[in-house]
Formats: structure tokens, C-alpha cells, sequence
């Protein structure tokens, strides 16, 4: 499978690009890929849209830090804890927007977002406006590296069960249950799905995974504050990930962010230093190309591959 | 036939960001700007003013003496090696400013970093060049705390907010005309805002005022009605801003609509001196204060402000050098100086070389007393100036020894219409 | 008090006429467009320039902006949404968002980032009603948003035309089978839909300033007031514009300004929980 050679060559990549700019891309690429995946749960396999994920890789990440500045957790605990917490986040959440059907409920996501945002940004104790850093450090126990690469492992390791941890959920019952609910869930609950009990599940697993992402978001850039981490933009860019792989696919939205962040890397890269703002443009025009030439996602290739 | 044009995208996309060979007789230096996204008309400011100090630098320049390095050619320690700045765009994030820090570390084999202007991705540049042991050198961002996370390889020649603030509170005190106790402070709920708005509290506690409102709103937003409304029932003797450009120009229009006027309307720098600014509402909000680093006027008693202003005039397209450009272009000459006594481009001497920065007033281009960094890599000598703007542009009103126009400041204020 | 419920009114009334065009787009041709914001932010730069090389006043060139608009919006079905009507619905998200990026970033390129303003215009000045003051441009922009609701509320409610494009929006198929020709429809409601936005955005440069990221300021509150009105619904975006405007006000006259935007999605939370199909929704 696609996903074995995947997972070998990615282990292999550090070692034959030792450049840490090659390795960070791959982070970014993995980390979208794993979020796009996680997201994927929720809008792609049940089919409800969300826009405001974000709000669980804020919680994940604020969770982390707060509990590494304040009570000196380890990441180790704190990054668990902030799925955890996302999860939490999500229970709470979910009861009232699960309710809402399309656009509602995808309006409703964003909504819950802002309110989320401005709460962070008027809350003194995790930093407010300005945000939470986390200390400089070159220490195993605080998941703390002054050097990228071991970043790169943690980022392959958490992508890996990621994919595993979809891959298993989407294959077993809760999979059933959640395509029978996407496509009519009217009939699906007469068939006796518990509709309402595996909405929530994949919504709390989602958010979970996302969160735990969060957390590593937090100790790799160091950094966390609401404007970047509880931002739109961000929950965008997890959807375009997901849309552009193919939603509903497990393999989807690591393809969708295998092509979407290295292209936005390196049209920065290029031609962003000049500030003329051509590499944003070449972006824009590229994601509407791709929607146009190839609408149900880049994992169409391999099904035209197949019928061909 | 598709899947080859996604395979080709991609390993487009991913030769695209294999960098250019370094040329080993230049001096790289990485600058991180917001060169798109809302702040990227200062962003672009920002990069003529560094580009115009590059230029000073690499050109013979003797009109403008005893500026380290404008008189030769290039660093003469360093065998009149020309310096070459690789700009990066941050797009105003700060996890995109860090990639951009480690892939101009890494890619591009820059010996020093500058920038970044926004606070939070100053925060985040300077962490990879901690962690990677490079200097980074801070020309524009005003918050506290970035000089207080105990770095050894930041290094910031602006004063900070504490700096500035006490600085408005002593002008305050030289205001008889008006009263001045109350003091209201709106600004945006970011790193900047937040740490204008908490210096305030200090200093005007200490300097014996009252701050009878605070009031946050989000930047960008749509209307300041509520925002203005709340300023006008808290009855200030003075207002103070800390807003970027967008906000600043929709507060001053709702204010002048809803007739509102504080007495004393005093901005702290950011969107109040962009040039845009000034050449988009100036002549409705004549009048308005501001603390700023740099003023064109002072050319009588710095000759060197009027011909760095000429040079980036006919760079920028007509626009001044205000304190924001001018800092930029002021913090990459020190760089460059530090660089040039190191007469290394190792890593360690350029930090000994800034660790041992002594400028002196005569020296630097901005009107401070010069250039030494504390221990915390923070420039113990800068200053902050207040001014007024009358006309097209802004005048100096304090300190007293740089006021040209013993007029000023004319207050209180009040709407032309 | 009297004042910010005035001015959160007006306010209101301009978020409702961003909001307009968007609902009926949303609403007939079930999509999403991502890049209303920058259709808006088009708007303004067309009454800007008009005003600048031309000294067009805003009023005037709103007409103009009307029909520049209608064609970005006929250029933007033909070329991006049509050719995906057949693919899944998610993947008109991801193209509307391009698109949006590609207008945003041909703005900056054309126009530089710098924020523009124009000077006084005709609409410029306050109103003074019984200690009231009201900016004059967000009222005329108000009484515009106004006549266009009804304008569109008479078009779509009340005319064969109009009824066309609500069968259009109720089952296509069904739409289809009896003879409406579908895709024309929905050409015209993006022209629709799109003219209606220039109108506001030329009517926006009389009092806020025009940059090209300018469409993120309004765009959200757009979204929020047509799914709060409920979709297939103008009047109900209309209602919510309205609504979002006077909360904001209140909120900041009550509480904190900080938390004007939290209030807005809030209510906006609480309108779902008890009607999960917002206020007027159809569907």
C-alpha cells in the first residue's frame, strides 16, 4: 500500500536530507496531513463541515505550555492532557452543534472558534495578548531540543498513529456507522445506528487527535498565542488540506498536504522575500486549478490509475 | 497525464525552495518582515529603509561622516566585503517568521538575522537564532518582555515601552495648558496594545495620574463606534492610542463624526506615524500628538536625518522616513558595524562585537543619546520624542532642546472641519 | 444609550447590505462563496479609483460598481462554479477560496498594500438628531441597504422571476424538469448577488478605508448574519445584520469593547440552539 512505502521513506528522509529546512517542510506537511486526517472524521467520513478545528489545537497547545510554565509538566504528560482537554472541549461543544445540520453546523464551528479566541485573548493568566513561550531547553524530559531533528522523529511518530488510529477507526464499526449517518441519517437511525452516541464520537476523537497535535504545535514553534493558534486561517487551511486529498478518503489529506505545504512553502520561499506578493497569487491561482482539473480531490489519481 | 502534473507541481514546488549559492565575498544578513498581509505597507517600508542602509554601507558615502561605515566602500575589517540582505516574508505570522529564521539560517547561510517588527514573531525569530547560537538584532519591536527572557543573542536598539511611556508621562508633565491627570488608553488586544496599556497603568501611577478607562478592541474591526462611545463617557484629559494603521485611521474618522475630541490626543507611534496615515487623514486630525523616535524636522540640529530622509525620498517614491523606517535603517547600520569590528563572520565574535556596541550620539542616525546594550541585550541610550503633527508633517515638542517651533504643542485639540 | 443603539442600527444596516448579496447567492445556488470579502474589496476599489482619476463621488459611482461587480460575478459562475456543479460540494469551498486569494493578492500587486481613504465626499458630516450624532455616510449607506432589501425582497418573492429562483433553490431537478433554465438562473444570481455587493462597497469607501485584505473586515459578520437569518432567507440576513450591529453596540456600552465579538457569536450560538435552522430559515 501506498501508506507502507509512505511511512519507509519518511523514515528514511532525515537521513538522506539532513538539510533542517527539508525536514521542517515535512513536519508542516505531516502535521497538516495528521490534522486533515483528524478533521477528516468529522467532515469527510460524517460529513459535517467544520471550520473552527482550530479550536482544539489551541486548547491542545495553551494546555501544554500552561501546564509546562506553571506547574513544570512535561510535555510528555502535557501533550496527552491537551487532547484530552480538546476532547473535553468537544463533549461540551458538541452537544449543541451536533444538532445542526450543513452550513449550520459549519457556521456554528466558527462561532464557537471566535467566542474561543477572544476569551484567550482576554484571559491574564495564559498570557492574554501576548501569548505563552515556552522556555529554551535541550532536554529529553521536557520534549525541549535546541536542534529540529528530534522534532522530526516526534512528528513522524505522532503522524504514523495518527494515520494508524484513523485507518483502525474508519475500518471498523464506528466507520459504518458514521457513513451510514453521512449518507441519510434519518434511515440509518431507523436501522437502529445510535446516531446521536457515534456523532459524538467522532467528534471527540477528532478533536482529541487534533489536540494532542496542538500540543506538539506548541513545543515545536515554542510560541502559542490566540491570533495564531485559534485562528481561521489555520482552521481553512486543515479543511483545503482534507478537500483537496479527498475528503472521505483516509489517504486523502496526507496527499492534499503533501502537495498543498511544500507548494506554499515554496512559492514563499521564491518569490516572497521580494514582497510583490506573486507567490501568494501563483498559490491562489494553483488551488483553483487543482479544484477545477481535479474535483474530488488528488486521490482521484489513483482510481483513474485503477480504471484505466 | 494528471498525476503527472501533480508530481511535477510538487517537485516544483519543492526545487523552488533549493536556494541560490552564496557568493563568499558578501555578508549575508536575513531580514524577517511582514512583507504581506495586513501590516505589508509597513512591511515594505521597512525593507527600503534597510535596502537604503545597505546601501550606505556598500557605497561611499562621505557626506554623511562619522556614521560608522558610510565613508568606504563595504566592511573595511572585513576586506571591504560587501553586505547583501535576503529578505523573508513573514506574512505577520509567527510561525512562519520562525521557518523563514531557520531556512535563512540553514539555506542561505546568513550570518546575522534582523526584524521582525511585530513583537510575536520577533518572539519566534530570535528562539531559532537562540537556539542556534546566532545574533539577532531587534530594530523596531517595543515590547518589555522581549528583553526580559534572559537571551544572549538578542539584541534590541530600540528603547521599549517602559522607555517610551515614561518618556510620555514626562511630557505630560511639561503641559500646562490643559489639565492632564486623567488618562484613558484604547488599544488593540495584541502583544503591542496589550503592553502600551499595562505600561501605562505603571508610569501613570507613578507620574501621579489616573487611568479612568481601558479600553481593548480587536484589530480590524469593522466599526469603533462602541470603542469611541466609551472614550467619550470616560471624560479624559488625555487619550492615548496604541493602534496600526487601519484602526488608527478608523478611529480618527468615527471620532470626528461623532464630534468627539479628547484634549489631549496622544498616539503611541505604530499606525499614528505611518506615512499613509498621515497623507490619508493628516489634514483632519491636525493636532494629534505622538511619541515617535524620529522626526524630520530635527535636520537643523542633525544634519544626517535631512539626507538620509533626501535618499530614501527618491527610494520610497516619496515617502518620508518616519520612526519606524528610520529604526530599521538604524539597527541594520549598527549590525553591520558590529560585524565589521568582529572582523569575523563567526557567529561568536559578531556577539561579542554587539555585546560591546558604544555608539555615541554623533554616531547613529536617530536623534538618541547612542547606542550600548545592557545586559539584557536592550540599548540603554535610546529615546523616545514627542510630536505634533502640524501640516504635511509631524513636529518635534519634546524634548525641549530638539523643539524648533517654542509654539507647540498646540492644545488643546479639537477637529478642523 | 440612545446613541449606540442609533449607531449599532446603522452599523447593523451595513452589515446587512454586505450580507444581502451573500444570502442570495448562499441561499439559491447553495454555495459558499469565500471570496465575497474581496468581491467587496473590489467594490471599493472601483469607487475609489472612480473618485480619485475621476472624482466620481461614491454615490454616483455605485451604479458603475454595481455592474463591475455583476460581471466579476457572471466571470467567477462561469469559469469556477458551473464547470464544479457536478463535483462534490466541498470542492467549490476550495475553489471560492482560491479565488478569493487570486483577487486579493491581483489587488495588492495592481494597488500596493497601502490603506486608502478618501477625502470628504458628498456623503461626508454628521447628523445631529436630538444629541445624537450619526456619521452621514453610514446612514445614507443604511437607507441604500434598505431600498436594496426591498428592491431584492420585491425581486424574489413577489415576481415570476423570483419565483424561478426559488424553485431553483428548493430542487433543481424538479426546477429543471418544468422548464426553468437552471444554469441561467443561477448565472443571473451571482450577477445578482454580486451587483448588490458593489453597491455597498462603493457606498463603504464614503467612510472606511480600502485595502486589499479590506473584505476579511466584514466577511465573517456577513457569514454570521445570513446563517443566523437562515438560508433561503433575505429577509432574515437582513434581520441578523441588523441584530449583529445592535449587539455590538450594546455590548460595548454595557460591558467591554473587547468582548464585541464574542456577544455577536454568542447570540448567534443561542439563536441555533433554539432554532437550528436560524430565524427564518427554510432550509
Amino acid at each position: 500500500m501506498i501508506a507502507a512505502i509512505a511511512v519507509v521513506a519518511l523514515a528514511i528522509f532525515p537521513f538522506a536530507f539532513p538539510d533542517p529546512f527539508y525536514q521542517q517542510i515535512v513536519v508542516t506537511a505531516l502535521m497538516y496531513g495528521a490534522l486533515g486526517a483528524a478533521w477528516n472524521l468529522v467532515g469527510g467520513f460524517l460529513g459535517r463541515v467544520s471550520f473552527g478545528h482550530a479550536v482544539f489545537l489551541g486548547v491542545g497547545g495553551y494546555a501544554t505550555l500552561l501546564l509546562l510554565r506553571h506547574a513544570n509538566v512535561t510535555p510528555w504528560i502535557g501533550i496527552p492532557a491537551g487532547g484530552i482537554v480538546a476532547a473535553a472541549i468537544a463533549l461540551v461543544v458538541g452537544r449543541p452543534t451536533l444538532r445542526l445540520t450543513g452550513h449550520y453546523f459549519a457556521m456554528a464551528t466558527i462561532a464557537v472558534l471566535a467566542v474561543a479566541h477572544v476569551l484567550m485573548v482576554n484571559w491574564s493568566f495564559a498570557g492574554g495578548a501576548t501569548g505563552i513561550e515556552a522556555p529554551i531547553a535541550d532536554s529529553f524530559r521536557l520534549l525541549l531540543f535546541r536542534s529540529r531533528v528530534p522534532y522530526y522523529w516526534i512528528a513522524f511518530a505522532l503522524a504514523v498513529a495518527t494515520f494508524a488510529a484513523t485507518l483502525a477507526l474508519v475500518r471498523a464499526k464506528p466507520g459504518y456507522y458514521w457513513r451510514a449517518i453521512n449518507g441519510d441519517e434519518a434511515a440509518a437511525r431507523a436501522l437502529g445506528v445510535p446516531a446521536e452516541r457515534y456523532k459524538m464520537l467522532a467528534f471527540v476523537l477528532s478533536a482529541a487527535l487534533t489536540g494532542i497535535w496542538g500540543g506538539f504545535y506548541a513545543i515545536y514553534v515554542g510560541f502559542i498565542d490566540p491570533d495564531s493558534a485559534f485562528s481561521l486561517t489555520l482552521s481553512i487551511q486543515i479543511v483545503l488540506v482534507a478537500i483537496l486529498g479527498g475528503v472521505g478518503t483516509i489517504v486523502g489529506p496526507w496527499l492534499g498536504a503533501a502537495l498543498l505545504i511544500p507548494l506554499a512553502e515554496g512559492m514563499r520561499v521564491a518569490m516572497g522575500g521580494s514582497g510583490k506578493g506573486f507567490d501568494l497569487l501563483l498559490y491562489g491561482v494553483a488551488i483553483v486549478l487543482v479544484s477545477l482539473f481535479l474535483p474530488r480531490g488528488l486521490i482521484t489519481l489513483r482510481w483513474r490509475r485503477a480504471a484505466a | 497525464m494528471k498525476k503527472l502534473l501533480a508530481v511535477l507541481m510538487t517537485g516544483f514546488a519543492l526545487a523552488l525552495t533549493h536556494a541560490a549559492v552564496a557568493a563568499d565575498t558578501t555578508i549575508r544578513i536575513g531580514a524577517i518582515y511582514p512583507l504581506s498581509g495586513a501590516l505589508a505597507s509597513t512591511g515594505s517600508e521597512l525593507k527600503q529603509a534597510i535596502e537604503l542602509a545597505v546601501e550606505v554601507i556598500n557605497a561611499p558615502h562621505t557626506e554623511l561622516k562619522d556614521i560608522p561605515l558610510a565613508a568606504g566602500a563595504g566592511l573595511p575589517h572585513l576586506s571591504n566585503a560587501k553586505i547583501e540582505v535576503v529578505f523573508a516574508d513573514s506574512q505577520g505570522k509567527p510561525e512562519v517568521g520562525q521557518a523563514e529564521a531557520q531556512r535563512l539560517i540553514d539555506q542561505e547561510h546568513v550570518v546575522a538575522l534582523i526584524g521582525a517588527y511585530q513583537s510575536a514573531v520577533t518572539k519566534t525569530t530570535s528562539r531559532i537564532a537562540e537556539q542556534r547560537g546566532m545574533p539577532f538584532l531587534n530594530p523596531e519591536s517595543s515590547s518589555p518582555d522581549l528583553t526580559e527572557r534572559g537571551y544572549k543573542w538578542f539584541f534590541r536598539t530600540t528603547p521599549n515601552d517602559e522607555t517610551f511611556i515614561a518618556d510620555m508621562m514626562r511630557f505630560l508633565d511639561t503641559v500646562k495648558s490643559v489639565p492632564t491627570k486623567r488618562i484613558a488608553v484604547v488599544f488593540e488586544n495584541t502583544d503591542f496594545g496589550v503592553n502600551t496599556s499595562k505600561a501605562v497603568e505603571k508610569f501613570a501611577k507613578q507620574s501621579g495620574r489616573d487611568v479612568v478607562a481601558n479600553i481593548a478592541y480587536s484589530a480590524g474591526t469593522a466599526s469603533v463606534n462602541a470603542e469611541t462611545q466609551k472614550l467619550a463617557q470616560a471624560k479624559p484629559d488625555v487619550a492615548i492610542f496604541a493602534s496600526y494603521t487601519s484602526d488608527a485611521i478608523l478611529f480618527v474618522r468615527t471620532m470626528r463624526e461623532t464630534g468627539y475630541a479628547p484634549p489631549v490626543f496622544l498616539a503611541n507611534d505604530a499606525g499614528f506615524i505611518d506615512s499613509r496615515f498621515v497623507s490619508e487623514v493628516g489634514p483632519q486630525v491636525q493636532g494629534v500628538l505622538t511619541r515617535d523616535v524620529w522626526a524630520n524636522d530635527l535636520d537643523t540640529i542633525k544634519p544626517v536625518i535631512k539626507q538620509l530622509n533626501d535618499m530614501f525620498k527618491s527610494r520610497s517614491g516619496g515617502k518620508n522616513l518616519n520612526g519606524n523606517s528610520a529604526r530599521s535603517l538604524q539597527g541594520m547600520l549598527v549590525l553591520a558595524s558590529a560585524i565589521d569590528r568582529a572582523g569575523s563572520t563567526k557567529p561568536d565574535a559578531i556577539r561579542q562585537a554587539l555585546a560591546a556596541t558604544d555608539l555615541s550620539a554623533d554616531q547613529i542616525v536617530m536623534p538618541w543619546a547612542g547606542v550600548k546594550f545592557d545586559a539584557n541585550g536592550q540599548n540603554e541610550r535610546g529615546q523616545g520624542l514627542i510630536l505634533q503633527l502640524v501640516g504635511t508633517q509631524y513636529a518635534t515638542v519634546w524634548p525641549d532642546r530638539y523643539e524648533q517651533n517654542k509654539d507647540l504643542p498646540k492644545l488643546p485639540f479639537a477637529w478642523k472641519h | 444609550m440612545l446613541e449606540a443603539l442609533s449607531t449599532g442600527l446603522f452599523n447593523g444596516l451595513v452589515y446587512a447590505a454586505v450580507a444581502v448579496g451573500l444570502a442570495l447567492i448562499w441561499g439559491i445556488t447553495d454555495v459558499i462563496n469565500f471570496a465575497h470579502g474581496d468581491f467587496l474589496m473590489l467594490a471599493m476599489y472601483v469607487a475609489y479609483w472612480l473618485f480619485t482619476l475621476g472624482h466620481v463621488d461614491p454615490t454616483l459611482s455605485a451604479p458603475i460598481a454595481a455592474c463591475a461587480l455583476a460581471l466579476v460575478g457572471f466571470l467567477a459562475y462561469a469559469l469556477i462554479i458551473r464547470p464544479l456543479s457536478r463535483a462534490p460540494a466541498m470542492i467549490v469551498i476550495l475553489a471560492t477560496f482560491g479565488l478569493g486569494l487570486v483577487l486579493r493578492q491581483l489587488a495588492f500587486i495592481a494597488f500596493s498594500p497601502d490603506y486608502r481613504n478618501l477625502p470628504d465626499t458628498w456623503l461626508s458630516g454628521s447628523i445631529r438628531l436630538g444629541g445624537i450624532s450619526l456619521g452621514r455616510p453610514q446612514v445614507a449607506t443604511g437607507l441604500v441597504a434598505l431600498a436594496m432589501i426591498i428592491v431584492l425582497f420585491v425581486l424574489v418573492y413577489r415576481t415570476r422571476w423570483g419565483h424561478a429562483l426559488q424553485a431553483v433553490a428548493e430542487d433543481r431537478q424538479a426546477a429543471s424538469l418544468v422548464g426553468i433554465a437552471c444554469d441561467r438562473v443561477n448565472a443571473q444570481v451571482w450577477m445578482l448577488g454580486s451587483a448588490a455587493v458593489g453597491v455597498t462597497g462603493a457606498l463603504l469607501t464614503s467612510f472606511f478605508y480600502v485595502f486589499p485584505s479590506v473584505g476579511a473586515v466584514f466577511v465573517l459578520l456577513a457569514f454570521v448574519a445570513v446563517a443566523m437569518g437562515g438560508f433561503g432567507s433575505l429577509p432574515g440576513a437582513f434581520l441578523s445584520g441588523i441584530l449583529i450591529g445592535v449587539v455590538e453596540s450594546l455590548t460595548g456600552y454595557w460591558f467591554e469593547p473587547a468582548y464585541k465579538t464574542a456577544s455577536i457569536f454568542v447570540i448567534f450560538l443561542l439563536v441555533l440552539w433554539y432554532r437550528p435552522r436560524g430565524l427564518f430559515g427554510r432550509w
